[in-house]
């Protein structure tokens, strides 16, 4: 990659950069789409469409909705959207002020470590069957989504905090500010940009763990649900269909959230 | 080079005029079964509006001598007062500058110099317009909205000499604040702090690796032993400033003092 239409590949011009990366992206991707389309052929199993055969039942479910329920792709989307913000939000609201305490005080992070631990190793997805059908379809994925945020989430904003200067606190504290003026003008916001890389890993995780959740949660819809429900039926070319959409929303929140994480991480003043 | 009188009065002699009152202070770190004794009866007064600055082996305690006074840490035993009252906290009396500058990289050189007052409760214009003056001072109007990372060494550490003098502490302590600096920057930065300090009645009590910058800038050199760290020299220099590097009285006491702080290091080993 080195000489291209006679243009030598500069690395220092944000243009070639990019250009590269467009190029070797595009040739990964078509790498990816010929062995997937190879195997299919190869194979000639109903369960593993051809990539053309997907895109059909994508459009198809996109033009048409889902033919067995009526249900539009739009619904199930933002169905699963409007779960996975909620989880989300939960998990935003209750993980950084929890991590934020945990951080300063050794204390509480002394007690509180045990119970993280040992409730840290169970999937989130393990909670699946229990949230809901003991707290029914509308809650229970949402806590599923909320579990699966909420330990990256918490984990990464207690880094942060600890991770501090102590320089930072000392400069504080002869400046004249008391503990508590420690806490919200120092260590609050030298957390941020780790609070926004705990929410960069825990969307992903999010992802997957609404779809996992979403296969229980029939009555009400949402792209989990679709999947199972082509898998079922044994409309493989739909499965995947879905599969494609879980990929691009799972994409696109990630995509959102790093170039949040970006903005945020250069306005603090610090690297990325 | 002779200003003796002048100096001699400014510096008092007796405790009760001093302002900085250290006293059989004594700092033991404590861990399992490892004591490490730092100071072992440690006393010595500091005048007001005096530059004094602690030399001495690497890891003798100059640090926590500064940390001391600044109230970031308890004394074992002994005290140190200012004004006379006890220093067991940090307070606005006391400013400090660090060795790797501690600017809160997340606020604009402004807000950096702003901190103190923001938490001293004065009032936005007030603020704004007392950070502007000691920005000036520092000679960084032109960087007033920059961001720390944006900065070269030199003027980070400018930042950070605005942002303790700003509001205005009795006594500024300053950990090897130029350690960090190539030997050009360094001595520039020597300059422009004595032009600074020129406008203000402020005290300083300065921590140096290098004999040649407390020759430089100091009223007092306070030479100390290995840790437990004592003193073994005080020595005054009454010299006007700007001072000669090249002089023979300035090259014949940095030599001085370099001699001993060698036979310090040969001692005890
Ligand atoms: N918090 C601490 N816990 C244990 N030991 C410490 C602590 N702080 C300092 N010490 C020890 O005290 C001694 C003096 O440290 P100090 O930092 O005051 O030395 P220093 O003269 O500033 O050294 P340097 O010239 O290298 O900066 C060192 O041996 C150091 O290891
Ligand atoms: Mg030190």
């Amino acid at each position: 990659m080195s000489t291209v239409a006679g243009i030598k590949y500069d690395e220092n011009n944000r243009y070639h950069r990019f250009a590269r990366t467009v190029v070797i992206s595009a040739i990964s991707l078509s790498l990816f789409f010929l062995v997937w389309w190879a195997v299919s052929i190869i194979a000639i199993k109903p369960a593993i469409p051809t990539p053309l055969q997907t895109w059909n039942a994508l459009v198809d479910v996109y033009l048409n909705g889902d033919r067995m329920t009526g249900i539009s792709l739009g619904k199930y989307v933002s169905s699963s959207m409007m779960t996975f913000l909620k989880g989300f939000l939960l998990a935003l609201a209750v993980a950084v002020p929890v991590g934020l305490i945990l951080g300063y005080s050794k204390l509480l992070r002394d007690f509180a470590n045990p119970v993280i631990e040992v409730l840290r190793p169970i999937a989130p997805i393990a909670w699946a069957p229990i949230f809901i059908l003991s707290l029914g379809y509308s809650t229970g994925p949402i806590l599923v989504v909320f579990v699966g945020i909420f330990f990256p989430l918490l984990t990464n904003v207690v880094f942060g905090v600890r991770k501090i200067d102590p320089n930072w606190i000392d400069a504080a504290k002869t400046l004249g500010a008391s503990q508590l003026q420690v806490f919200y003008k120092v260590m609050m916001p030298s957390a941020i940009p780790y609070v926004m890389n705990g929410i960069k890993i825990g969307l992903g995780i999010g992802w997957m763990c609404i779809v996992a959740a979403e296969l229980y949660a029939t009555p009400l819809g949402g792209i989990g649900f679709y999947l199972a429900e082509q898998a079922t039926a044994g409309n493989w070319p739909g499965a995947y269909a879905a599969l494609v959409v879980i990929a691009i929303l799972g994409l696109l929140t990630i995509g959102v959230a790093d170039y949040v994480h970006r903005i945020i991480s250069k306005r603090m003043g610090m690297a990325v | 080079m002779s200003q003796e009188q002048d100096k001699e009065q400014t510096r008092p002699e007796s405790p009760a005029a001093a302002l900085i009152n250290i006293k059989n202070l004594r700092k033991v770190f404590k861990r399992d079964e490892t004591e490490t004794v730092v100071l072992e009866n440690f006393s010595l007064e500091i005048g007001k509006g005096e530059l004094i600055t602690l030399v001495g082996p690497s890891g003798c305690g100059k640090t926590t001598i500064l940390r001391l006074i600044a109230g970031l840490t308890e004394p074992t035993s002994g005290e140190v007062t200012i004004n006379g009252k006890p220093c067991t906290v940090p307070g606005a009396d006391r400013g400090m500058v660090f060795q790797d500058f501690a600017l809160f990289p997340w606020r604009s050189v402004r807000k950096n110099v702003e901190f103190g007052l923001e938490i001293a409760g004065v009032p936005k214009e007030e603020r704004r317009e007392k950070a502007e003056k000691y920005i000036k001072l520092a000679g960084l109007e032109k960087f007033i909205d920059a961001r720390v990372h944006e900065l070269s060494g030199g003027m980070k550490q400018r930042v950070g000499i605005a942002r303790a003098l700003v509001g205005h502490p009795d006594v500024i302590l300053m950990d090897e604040p130029f350690g960090a600096l190539d030997a050009q920057t360094r001595n520039i930065m020597q300059v422009q702090l004595l032009k600074i300090l020129e406008k203000t009645d402020q005290t300083i009590i300065f921590v140096t690796h290098s004999v040649d910058e407390a020759v430089f800038l100091s009223d007092r050199i306070i030479v100390l032993t290995k840790r437990p760290a004592s003193i073994i020299e005080i020595i005054d220099i009454p010299w006007p400033r700007p001072r000669d590097r090249a002089d023979p009285e300035f090259t014949a006491l940095r030599k001085k003092i370099l001699t001993e702080l060698e036979e310090e290091n040969v001692m005890n080993n």
